[in-house]
């Protein structure tokens, strides 16, 4: 079943287009990845579908519902975790969960037991009974998370719910909502700006820029398309002119000579390009002090997808 | 599951959030002691107050001036609510939940609703000593004090309203809602018979609604509902229609 769908979804502000003709379709079950740099639109497109904004133009379909005619509806069945904090500072952090879930009707005892299970699974037993105000960053946004979790819902929108964790806590959360995923089925919608979390959790990965969707694809999928295109650095000792020429023969090679001279290859058949420098390496005996490929990841990939579409 | 109705939902999250001991010392304690201190203190100084066809002495005169005067600062808890949600990301976080703007914007007035009638029965409770010998309640003038303190206190919760949503620094909003409240407070009949006052500040009394709404109030405790008083009342209910209709039109156009 399609989760989310959306057609030529728009939004504009007044001298901004945030959102800029966006289509996706995102099935359930999977924890899909949302990236882009600072200002791509990616909370503003979590904004739209969870229909705290309306769009300028476009259609929103939210777990087959339509968003401009049942917003409602669709806000019943999902969990939202806003980019921004959102806190009640007077409540201690065990009262805000539980509060939290009277206000979406969870019955008391279900809520109880809820509390309990929250508390320890983003270890906040600690901190249960601090008021929100005094708590640390890191530990409001645990809560925040964590709150979110005390009713039910098919569908789940985080917006960089790990900004401020420390790495204990951030891997504990993604091994939570991928147990989450497994056993419930969520649907997860979930923004980054770092990227091995998105490697690690995510089943596919959307890359926005300037309002527009750059590339879909599952994290492996991206890595075969974008990153088949490797880097190789020679470093050898001297630059002749007659090494020069030869080399300019090459198109997928560049010379550099700061801070070391260095034979840098960029090519998607990089290592029949490799076999013919070190022919012409070996032809002018130019020594090689040193070799390095750099192995693709995700960084790479997003880095080369926004760049391009710069 | 019972479905409780989500306004309800809301409006016991916002008695949660607002009932602190320090909230419950301004709201009670204070009117209290100011009943049994100025009241006591002053009767020296003014003896007796007309009203309609009535004289009061002072402490009573007080003590029902008190209770519209709390009712106005009971109000001051939704533009705190509206105020604090927007500024700890509650007001975005409970629009994307099972919640629609009318919702939010009926709990705060049920919220203040409650609270305003609370605290007015309470003071009037402990007040009743104090007004016990002029105090004339019958079957109009009752109905007449309760629409009087929903009236009173959708007007001045609009006000705050307006104010929460206008203003966003913390400073700004403290400062002009303790200007707009306590100006509101002591240029009233709240505190001093209108009867003692000169004459530019008795004007300015009449432009005050916290005066309209004591002495409706006045009107139904002492009974004495005179053709004032009714027109007061038809000028309440215009200028609470007005505020509330902009302060729920700011609250809905309020962007994300
Ligand atoms: N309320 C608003 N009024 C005007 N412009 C806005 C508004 N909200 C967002 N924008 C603009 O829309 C664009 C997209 O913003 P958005 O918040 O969606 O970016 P983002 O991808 O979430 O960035 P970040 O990674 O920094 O969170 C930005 O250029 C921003 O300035
Ligand atoms: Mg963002």
């Amino acid at each position: 079943m399609l989760c989310i769908e959306t057609k030529d979804l728009r939004k504009k502000y007044a001298s901004t287009v945030a959102v800029d003709g966006v289509d996706l379709q995102i099935e359930s079950g999977q924890v899909f990845g949302f990236l882009g740099p600072n200002g791509a639109g990616k909370s503003t497109v979590i904004k739209l579908l969870t229909t705290l904004i309306s769009p300028s133009n476009g259609k929103i379909s939210v777990l087959g519902i339509d968003s401009a005619k049942h917003p409602l509806e669709i806000r019943k069945k999902i969990g939202v975790v806003l980019q921004q904090p959102s806190y009640e500072p007077t409540l201690s952090a065990e009262k805000s969960l539980e509060k939290y879930g009277m206000m979406w009707n969870i019955d008391k005892k279900i809520r109880k037991k809820r509390t309990e299970e929250l508390l320890s699974a983003f270890g906040l037993e600690e901190i249960r009974k601090k008021k929100m105000d005094d708590l640390s960053i890191g530990q409001r946004r645990r809560v925040q998370v964590a709150r979110e979790f005390m009713h039910d819902m098919d569908l789940l929108f985080l917006d960089e719910p790990t900004v401020g964790l420390d790495p204990a806590a951030r891997r504990k959360l993604l091994d939570f909502l991928r147990e989450q995923v497994k056993n419930s089925g969520l649907t997860i919608f979930y923004t980054t700006h770092v990227l091995s979390e998105a490697e690690y959790l995510c089943d596919n990965i959307a890359i926005i820029n300037n309002g527009k969707i750059m590339a879909v694809d599952s994290p492996s999928e991206l890595k075969n398309r974008f990153g088949h295109e490797k880097t190789i650095k020679i470093h050898i000792s001297t630059v002749s002119e007659e090494l020069k020429s030869k080399l300019s023969t090459i198109p997928e090679c560049q010379i550099k000579l700061e801070p070391e001279p260095t034979v840098i290859i960029n090519s998607t058949k990089s290592e029949i390009v490799l076999m013919n420098i070190l022919k012409i390496l070996n032809e002018t005996d130019t020594k090689i002090n040193d070799l390095s490929a750099i192995p693709t990841n995700l960084e790479e990939i997003f880095l080369k997808v926004v760049g391009d579409s710069n | 599951m019972i479905r409780i109705n989500p306004i309800i939902r809301l409006v016991n999250r916002n008695l949660t959030i607002s009932i602190n001991p320090g909230f419950i010392i301004w709201q009670i304690l204070f009117p209290l002691i100011y009943i049994f201190v100025a009241g006591f203190a002053y009767t020296a100084l003014i003896d007796s107050v007309p009203f309609g066809g009535k004289n009061l002495d002072y402490p009573a005169f007080l003590a029902s001036g008190m209770i519209g005067f709390n009712i106005m600062n009971s109000t001051l808890i939704s533009g705190i609510i509206i105020w604090n949600d927007r500024r700890h990301g509650m007001f975005e976080q409970i629009m994307s939940g099972p919640f629609t703007r009318t919702h939010y914007i009926l709990s705060n007035i049920v919220t203040i609703g409650i609270i305003g009638l609370f605290s007015a029965a309470l003071i009037t409770a402990v007040g009743y000593p104090v007004f016990f010998d002029s105090v004339e309640f019958n079957i109009v003038t009752i109905p007449l004090i309760i629409f009087g303190s929903v009236v009173g206190a959708i007007l001045f919760g609009s006000i705050a309203s307006i104010i929460s949503v206008k203003l966003r620094s913390s400073e700004g909003f403290n400062v002009i809602i303790n200007t707009v409240f306590l100006f509101c407070a002591f240029a009233s009949t709240a505190f001093y018979p209108v009867q003692g006052a000169p004459q530019p500040l008795a004007t300015i009394f009449y432009l005050n609604p916290l005066s309209y709404l004591v002495d409706i109030i006045r009107a139904g405790i002492f009974g004495q509902v005179t053709d004032f008083v009714i027109t007061e009342m038809l000028v309440l209910v215009g200028l609470a229609a007005i505020l509330f209709v902009i302060a729920t039109k700011l609250l809905t156009k309020l962007d994300f």
